[in-house]
């Protein structure tokens, strides 16, 4: 006499509800109609479907059908029968157990790999990739974030010009700033032409924008003491320029907020991680960026026979008290690590004058008109 | 059961008036669910959250009887998964044309914002009812799925339009909105070849809801209109365009102190009640959803109690209470290591590594819990007392239904978990 008893089946098609007598053949399990004794369905052992159901209901299907008949047992006995006969009927749930660690593991190694990719993977992309843009893209985000940075940089105070040079009294400084310009880019090898002007901002600070162009702020002008010094800061200006920095900048935000933003931290909570994670790492990225226009800066200076070590001494300058916070947050890397890099990179102390004393004299006036 | 269940099958049974549901899971093994999906989701930075969802959808489904017979989730994670790749593929360009627009000059550049507001608003929409198709296609019950027709569309747009109305009107047009989405959701819904229905109506709704519309929103709105009257605008006009050193006084003079404390109370009244009033507004949005529900001669009622939800909302504030100590306690006690590292090594950058990322996980870690214990308390106790209160008649239908020929969408609901709209 085979094992037997009985059990619920749907046999998928219409959901009338049948009791019905549940035989344990050698193969499978024989699913017959208790009242009339006909054979209802034929299920091998290795093709039973173990599904989730409230405790004491055993509820298989067949794996792979494409009718959803289902078969419930509620008797322990033959709930116990059929769970020994059968492979995939996994009522301790140890399979399950084993499948949920595979997903824990490749999701480990998913995260950690996007981590990593993140870290190494998009900063090494986005170098291959700014090379490649062409100019007349590079110029194009240039004009955008041109428009963007003006916006936040122009207060438009009583009627006074952004740009310094055109005023009156002015043209004499805008000269000398042209000639300073040319000098350092005529050795620089640009894929694009320079477009600097001086603007008035009170800050001791130059910044470089995508398409060439570069911005001097009053300020800066104002605390340089020699025409060297100007210079230096202007030639790492023009290091992110020769690097794309601009481009390259756009395309890491892209990357993280890509990797971050749309594949992880998609939960409650995740968006601090993925605030955090960006934070950072472009802090990193801008830190590495800073770090080679530096070097950049250091040779055009050289190149030009102009004394490299300038830079150094500005940066000392104007460091002062500014950058309080983490080390981890700030967009450019120590001043004394700067100066201590750059100094070690000079290798000639030659200096010839970049610009006449008269020259310079008019430079520091380039704002003074209106 | 099995004995009964013999004798019953050859002769149909004579059917009993009302039926009812009821949900059998156990709490302590939601918990215990929960809780390790919430540590695994921190471990893997989310990517653990299509496994969780799976995992919680089918806790809720295949613990729940209805007339009888179990309901039972047939989606898998991997489903889930393939979507949501899919979604991502299908919205980078989308994201990266709106990346492109905002560094447009001219109008573009302006407009992108909304625009990319407005689309991702509809697109959300969209996915909702994509969504909610999956769902319905891996629910089965008695061996027979759901589905869902219709355009999701057509969906999105009539959404988007009731939306509009909804904050055109401050909410009066809501249950109206209701009506008219559950209708088009209900009507392109099919147990088998049974279509189902909606007969709930928006008038019936707004005037329950009329009451809690008024209490909140009523003194809102009674505060601007009190708080732009009490203003002078000719003498704030005045005030605003003469400049000079004591604009700060005649503004003060155009009546805008009393106006401001007028709105602030408003708005804080209004945000009170809204909170305290919550409770009762799900259940009596349940309590009429579940009345207008049809399928051929099946019809729903509910003994859904307005107490018991205020109860299972009071668990929730007491279990946020006790998580809040236990949390205040682990900030002392993290402190104290940051402190005990930063004596040690300094203040370097692993120091400052460390810091942050402990912050990050400290807050990572008070959401997944608040958000675990929300679920294991509201969630879960709201979906046992919405079946167990639940009462059926006309269920001789259910015996008759036959399979229907469409299956659902091999993937998942991709895009509504990478707009982030999906549901349970």
């Amino acid at each position: 006499m085979r094992a037997a008893g009985t059990g619920m089946f749907f046999d998928g098609t219409s959901s009338a509800k049948r009791a019905v007598l549940v035989e344990l053949d050698p193969e499978g399990l024989v699913i017959r109609d208790a009242e009339e004794r006909h054979m209802l369905a034929r299920w091998p052992y290795d093709q039973l479907d173990h599904l989730a159901a409230p405790g004491g209901v055993l509820r298989l299907g067949r794996a792979g059908a494409q009718q959803l008949a289902r078969l419930e047992v509620r008797d322990p006995d033959l709930a116990h029968k059929i769970d020994d006969a059968s492979l995939p009927v996994d009522r301790s749930g140890a399979i399950a157990r084993r499948g949920r660690m595979k997903v824990v593991t490749w999701s480990f190694a998913a995260m950690a790999s996007l981590v990593l990719g993140g870290v190494y993977g998009i900063p090494a992309l986005a170098d291959r990739i700014a090379p490649f843009v062409p100019v007349g893209v590079e110029r194009w985000l240039g004009r955008a974030v041109d428009g963007q940075v003006r916006a936040m940089l122009d207060k438009g105070g009583a009627g006074e010009a952004f740009e310094c040079g055109s005023g009156p009294g002015e043209g004499a400084g805008q000269a000398a700033l042209t000639k300073l310009i040319g000098k350092l880019e005529a050795r620089a090898n640009l894929h694009i032409p320079l477009s600097a002007k001086a603007v008035r901002r009170g800050e001791a600070n130059a910044i470089a924008l995508p398409g060439g162009r570069v911005y001097v702020f009053q300020g800066l002008i104002d605390r340089s003491e020699r025409p060297d010094e100007l210079a230096g800061v202007l030639a790492h200006e023009i290091g992110h320029v020769a690097h794309r920095d601009g481009t390259r900048s756009i395309l890491q935000a892209a990357g993280v907020s890509f990797l971050f933003g749309m594949l992880l931290g998609d939960f409650v909570g995740g968006s601090a991680v993925v605030l955090g994670a960006r934070a950072v790492l472009q802090k990193s990225y801008s830190r590495d960026v800073e770090t080679s226009a530096d070097a950049f800066s250091v040779d055009l200076m050289q190149r030009v026979g102009a004394d490299a070590r300038a830079l150094g001494t500005i940066l000392n300058r104007i460091a002062g008290a500014n950058h309080p916070g983490m080390v981890i947050l700030r967009d450019h890397p120590d001043t004394k690590l700067r100066v201590s890099a750059i100094n070690s990179r000079v290798t000639s102390t030659a200096s010839h004058p970049l610009l006449e004393p008269s020259e310079w004299a008019a430079l520091k006036r380039i704002c003074a008109g209106r | 059961m099995t004995a009964e269940a013999l004798s019953d099958a050859p002769v149909q049974p004579p059917p009993a008036p009302v039926v009812g549901a009821r949900f059998l899971g156990s709490e302590p093994v939601f918990w215990r669910l929960l809780s390790r999906g919430a540590l695994l989701l921190f471990a893997t930075l989310g990517i653990y959250r299509f496994w969780l969802a799976t995992d919680v959808r089918r806790f809720l489904w295949n613990n729940t009887e209805i007339a009888g017979e179990g309901l039972e989730y047939i989606g898998t994670a991997r489903e889930l998964l393939l979507g949501f790749l899919i979604a991502v593929a299908l919205l980078v360009p989308l994201n990266v044309a709106f990346f492109l627009a905002a560094f447009s000059s001219g109008t573009l550049g302006q407009v992108a914002g909304t625009l990319a507001f407005a689309v991702l608003a509809a697109l959300g929409q969209f996915a909702v009812y994509r969504a909610r198709r999956y769902r319905l296609s891996r629910t089965v019950y008695r061996g027979i799925r759901f589905h869902q027709t219709g355009s999701a569309v057509r969906y999105a747009i009539c959404a988007i339009f009731w939306w509009g109305m909804i904050a055109a009107t401050l909410g009066l047009a809501y249950p109206f909105a209701q009506a008219s989405l559950e209708r088009y959701k209900l009507r392109n819904t099919f147990y088998g070849d049974l279509q189902g229905q909606f007969d709930g109506w928006g008038t019936r709704l707004l005037f329950r809801g009329f009451l809690l519309w008024l209490v909140v929103v009523g003194p809102f709105v009674f505060g601007l209109i009190v708080a732009v009257g009490a203003i002078d605008w000719t003498a704030l006009g005045e005030a605003l365009s003469a400049g000079g050193s004591d604009v700060a006084s005649r503004i003060e003079a155009a009546g805008v102190g009393p106006a401001l404390v007028v709105a602030v109370l408003a708005v804080s009244w209004s945000v009170l009640a809204a909170a305290l009033l919550y409770p009762a507004f799900q259940a009596m949005l349940l309590h009429w959803w579940i009345s207008g529900l049809r399928f051929g001669e099946l019809t729903a009622t509910s003994g859904l109690r307005m107490r018991e939800i205020y109860r299972l909302y009071a668990g929730f504030v007491s279990y946020a209470l006790l998580a809040a100590l236990v949390f205040g306690v682990g900030s002392i006690i993290g402190l104290v290591i940051i402190g005990a590292f930063e004596s040690m090594f300094g203040k370097g950058i692993a120091t400052e590594l460390l810091t942050t990322a402990m912050l990050i996980g400290t807050y990572v870690i008070v959401a997944l819990a608040y958000s675990t214990i929300y679920q294991a308390t509201v969630k879960v106790r709201f979906w046992k007392h919405a079946f167990d209160t639940l009462e059926l008649s006309g269920t001789e239908v259910l015996e008759r239904v036959k399979a229907a020929p469409t299956t659902g969408s091999p993937v998942g609901e991709g895009l509504a978990d990478a707009l982030n709209v999906g549901g349970i």
